[in-house]
């Protein structure tokens, strides 16, 4: 595997015992010595840590009952030095319930004493699969996280580089074209360089938003009407919608309900979801937006009678790049969820799932609502113009 | 009539430069691409131009801004006026980190977003040659 490749290709897997009993340091380094490993020993814990600490280590067999450090401190030392470092327990056929204790401060298996070549061997090789695994987990975790750093930049590349260049021969052809197009082919053209425009702003939102922190957005902070978001997001969102039969509709408590926010993202934040429960929807299904308050609080609920979601995937939904099972081919990045979260989270707001297979989902943002003159979360009337017209 | 102004394009997306190539052309300045930063700078070492518009993020990074550097380390080029077009206007200071987060991180004449409409392109385009002539004029 290429992960695995990159950090241990060119040396064998290196395997440390430690143990007081020479014996036994000696029949493990016979029968390993058949197979492609580095077998090194130490008679006592200081030893063998030394050696683990110097040279590294991919599995370490640590006999629990030593003469000066004992097995559980060498345990801990080992995982102080690597974490990603397994170890497995040596324990005579008395001392069982202390090898459990043993895996409880992370030693990975237990090995009771005697054991046959074929056991040892055995264990060695799940030790050592484990420890792929664990290398394998840890850089994609590693890798996860700079690709969700690096967001901007691969977007940037990757997905404004070529609409720009879209953007930039649309800008020439409808100068060319000036006389030649009747008016609704001009006005086709208009349109396309004004979606293509929201794109690009979108774009620019996002890597804003991925590049630099939160309170990047909060500068722009400003009294919104949620009824503006809600409205663009069902609008952009009907196509598909008609397209899947799918019965779109909403309820707003309050069109004069507002928030404190940044009114692009909060669209962004409410397209995501509503197009997710369109996306996920059974043709002829039903999808309903409300919007109410309580609490001091402005609810949004989305709610759809979809196949719902299983719940191993609902703990996971508002990571980033997380794709449910099932789901590879509905397309998008697996980042719309995280990226929904976050938008949501720097309006101190929070976002919830709830879901059941076969009945459907609902998806609540809630935040807090906009503190005004008469009553919370509703504007007055000179503002009530607010946060319209910002598009 | 005066000569055509000779303005060269550098930059690695030749779809962006029909876009920015035809604007120019339809203005009657006389251009010329390079599509990376080595022929950028072979082309600029052996003929002269006008202007020259410069992408910041070409191959494998920044090669732009090491073109716009060695430009101005030299004493015949840096009379010349750069105009800039990025994509990356607002990202500079995620892929610079550490460094200088200020449109003249490079010490270019102009910067301008990409895409970019016409008519901004054709009067950055004449202000920048206009001014450079003016300097020129100046120093006799």
């Amino acid at each position: 595997m290429r992960i695995l490749g990159g950090v241990r290709i060119g040396r064998p897997r290196r395997i440390v015992v430690i143990d007081d009993e020479e014996i036994v340091r000696d029949s493990c380094t016979a029968i390993l010595a058949d197979g492609d490993y580095e077998v090194l020993t130490a008679e006592d814990g200081e030893t063998g840590l030394q050696l683990v600490a110097e040279k590294g280590a991919d599995l370490v067999f640590v006999d629990l009952k030593m003469p000066g450090k004992s097995g559980f401190e060498v345990i801990e030392g080992i995982s102080d030095i690597d974490p990603t470092i397994v170890t497995i327990v040596i324990t005579g056929f008395a001392t069982v319930s202390s090898a459990v204790d043993a895996m409880k401060r992370g030693a990975y298996d237990f090995l009771p004493k005697p054991f046959t070549p074929d056991e040892f061997r055995l264990i060695s090789r799940r030790g050592l699969e484990r420890r792929a695994l664990v290398l394998e987990a840890t850089e994609l975790r590693r890798e996860r996280e700079a690709l969700r750093e690096n967001f901007a930049a691969i977007v940037s590349h990757e997905i404004k580089s070529p609409l720009s260049a879209i953007q930039q021969n649309l800008f020439v052809l409808s100068g060319e074209l000036a006389d030649a197009l009747t008016d609704d082919q001009k006005r086709r053209l208009d349109r396309m360089k004004s979606r293509i425009d929201d794109m690009l702003g979108l774009i620019r939102t996002w890597m804003r938003w991925s590049s630099a922190d939160v309170s990047v957005i909060k500068e722009s902070f400003a009294p919104v009407l949620l009824s503006g978001p809600i409205a663009k997001a069902i609008e952009s969102v009907e196509p598909l919608a008609q397209r899947k039969s799918v019965y779109l509709s909403s309820e707003i408590e309050d069109p004069a309900l507002a928030v404190i926010g940044d009114e692009g993202t909060l669209t962004e934040a409410f397209l995501n979801v509503i197009s997710n429960a369109v996306k996920y929807s059974f043709d002829e299904g039903k999808v309903v937006v409300r919007v109410h308050q309580a609490q001091g609080k402005v609810v949004v609920s989305v709610c759809d009678n979809g196949p719902g979601i299983p719940a191993e995937d609902l703990a996971h939904v508002f990571d980033d790049f997380y794709r449910a099972r099932g789901t590879e081919t509905a397309g998008g990045a697996g980042l719309g969820l995280g990226l929904t979260r976050r938008i949501v989270e720097a309006h101190d707001g929070t976002i919830t799932a709830e879901s059941e297979i076969g009945k459907g989902s609902t998806f609540v943002i809630t935040v807090p609502a906009a503190p005004s003159r008469d009553d919370a979360g509703r504007l007055g009337d000179e503002s009530a113009g607010l946060g319209k017209g910002e598009a | 009539m005066s000569d055509p102004k000779k303005v060269l394009i550098i930059d690695d997306d030749p779809d962006f430069v029909e876009g920015i190539k035809a604007i120019l052309d339809g203005a009657d300045y006389e251009t010329s691409v390079a599509y990376n930063s080595k022929d950028g700078w072979e082309a600029l070492t052996h003929n002269r131009y006008d202007l020259l518009c410069l992408d910041i993020m070409m191959g494998r990074g920044a090669e732009g801004v090491m073109l716009a550097r060695k430009i101005r380390n030299d004493a015949v080029l840096r009379e010349m006026p750069v105009l800039i077009i990025t994509s990356i206007r607002e990202q500079i200071a995620f892929l610079f980190p550490g460094q200088a987060v200020h449109p003249g991180f490079v010490p270019v004449d102009e910067l301008v977003e990409k895409p970019v409409e016409p008519k901004m392109l054709l009067e950055k385009a004449a202000a920048l040659i206009a001014e450079a002539e003016g300097r020129h004029r100046g120093a006799e």
